[in-house]
């Protein structure tokens, strides 16, 4: 299973082994969520939401520091 | 996962962990929409036929902020006007004045931009190649300050409107309680007022609303925001307020808004026994009120040779 991540103009594919949440995948990828809004197939979802075989996942930074 | 518990919606895209509630788009939207009118309503911020200034650097506070202010000119009750200040840095303030603009335009709000290179004949690019400058935070809040305020008075604005949040507002109280800054906490509040009538009351709508549900709503309802982090941001005691505030929210969800509510409630003691009533006369360089012989933009300029 894989999914495409999206990062400002990053784009890539990620493989899945088992379940995987976009908390998970924040936390992988060191994000704080407090900073971040995720979407999932161009739709805003909250952490708890699982990412599946094929989905395109994309993390907005809306907070800056400063 | 749960449903939106407003209205049932299975499509939740916020969890509050303060409340316990989970909201779809739709009624997150309402509920934030709802809640900085109930602040707008509650703090006085409005009154009929007043003129608005909005502080608009196209980020997604000052967007929400004139995108919810907007909701009162269709009802008639304000005007609305907008300032975006150019600060002078290459490669990043480009894009935040082509947003505010386009914002401006879309909602027909007379709007300029101001760049601090016509204000003061040097911008933060040259300022910060100083070798002895203060820092790019302190010459810019104040040079922001004096374009806003002039802004105000050639707008004739009646009020200015700043995208303040939850946030900014709990990182303040914090930052100069614990530096002991009492007079800097004496000017913490929802407005802020000054004896001199060269002073425009500045309104805070956003003081309520947590800075991540501002983004959230920017993003729900579609609205173009400039996201980019200024590339002077350095590390700063405010960051490390925010970065202890952000950590103990995790389990302290309810923290933000108690530190807010707390401080309001003893805000009228603290003015009454910190707050200076200082005699403002004008600046001998620039006109613009000082209770100094030269303001504080015009000190700047002066040790910058301008």
């Amino acid at each position: 299973m894989s999914f495409t991540l999206k990062i400002k103009d990053k784009v890539e594919k990620r493989e899945i082994d088992g379940d995987l949440t976009i908390k998970d995948l924040l936390d992988d990828l060191d994000l704080s969520s407090e900073t971040m809004v995720s979407k999932k197939n161009g739709e805003i979802v909250i952490e708890e939401e699982t990412i599946e075989d094929g989905d395109e996942i994309e993390f907005i930074q809306i907070i800056y520091g400063g | 996962m749960g449903s939106c518990t407003k209205c049932g919606n299975p499509n939740v895209i916020i969890k509050r962990k303060a409340s316990g509630q989970a909201l779809c788009k739709d009624c997150f939207i309402e509920s934030i929409e709802k809640k900085v009118k109930q602040t707008i309503k509650k703090e006085n911020f409005i009154e009929k036929g007043d003129k608005v200034l909005v502080a608009l650097s196209g980020g997604k506070d000052s967007v929400v902020t004139l995108e919810i202010l907007n909701s009162y000119v269709k009802r008639h009750i304000i005007e609305l006007c907008a300032v975006t200040i150019d600060e002078g840095i290459a490669g990043y303030r480009e894009e935040g004045v082509e947003i505010a603009k386009a914002h401006a335009d879309r909602l027909g709000i007379p709007h300029k931009v101001v760049s601090f290179k016509e204000s003061f004949g040097i911008d933060l690019d040259e300022i910060m190649k100083n070798e002895n400058h203060r820092g790019s935070c302190t010459y810019c809040g104040v040079f922001r300050r004096w374009i806003i305020n002039r802004a105000a008075r050639e707008f004739g604005a009646t009020k200015i409107a700043t995208g303040h949040n939850l946030d900014d507002e709990t990182q303040a109280i914090l930052m100069n309680y614990l530096e002991g800054n009492t007079e800097n906490l004496a000017k913490i509040g929802p407005k802020t007022e000054s004896n001199s009538e060269l002073f425009t009351v500045k309104i805070k709508p956003l003081r309520e609303i947590p800075e991540k549900e501002i983004g959230l709503y920017a993003l729900a309802k579609g609205l173009d925001i400039h996201l980019a982090g200024c590339p002077y941001a350095q590390e700063s005691f405010r960051m490390e307020i925010s970065n202890i505030l952000n950590e103990l929210v995790k389990e302290h969800p309810t923290i933000k808004y108690s530190t807010l509510r707390g401080f309001d409630k003893i805000r009228p003691a603290i003015r009454s026994e910190m707050a200076h009533d200082y005699e403002f006369d004008r600046c001998e360089r620039c006109g613009e009120p000082s209770s100094n012989r030269l303001c504080r933009a015009c000190t700047f300029l002066e040790e910058l040779g301008k």
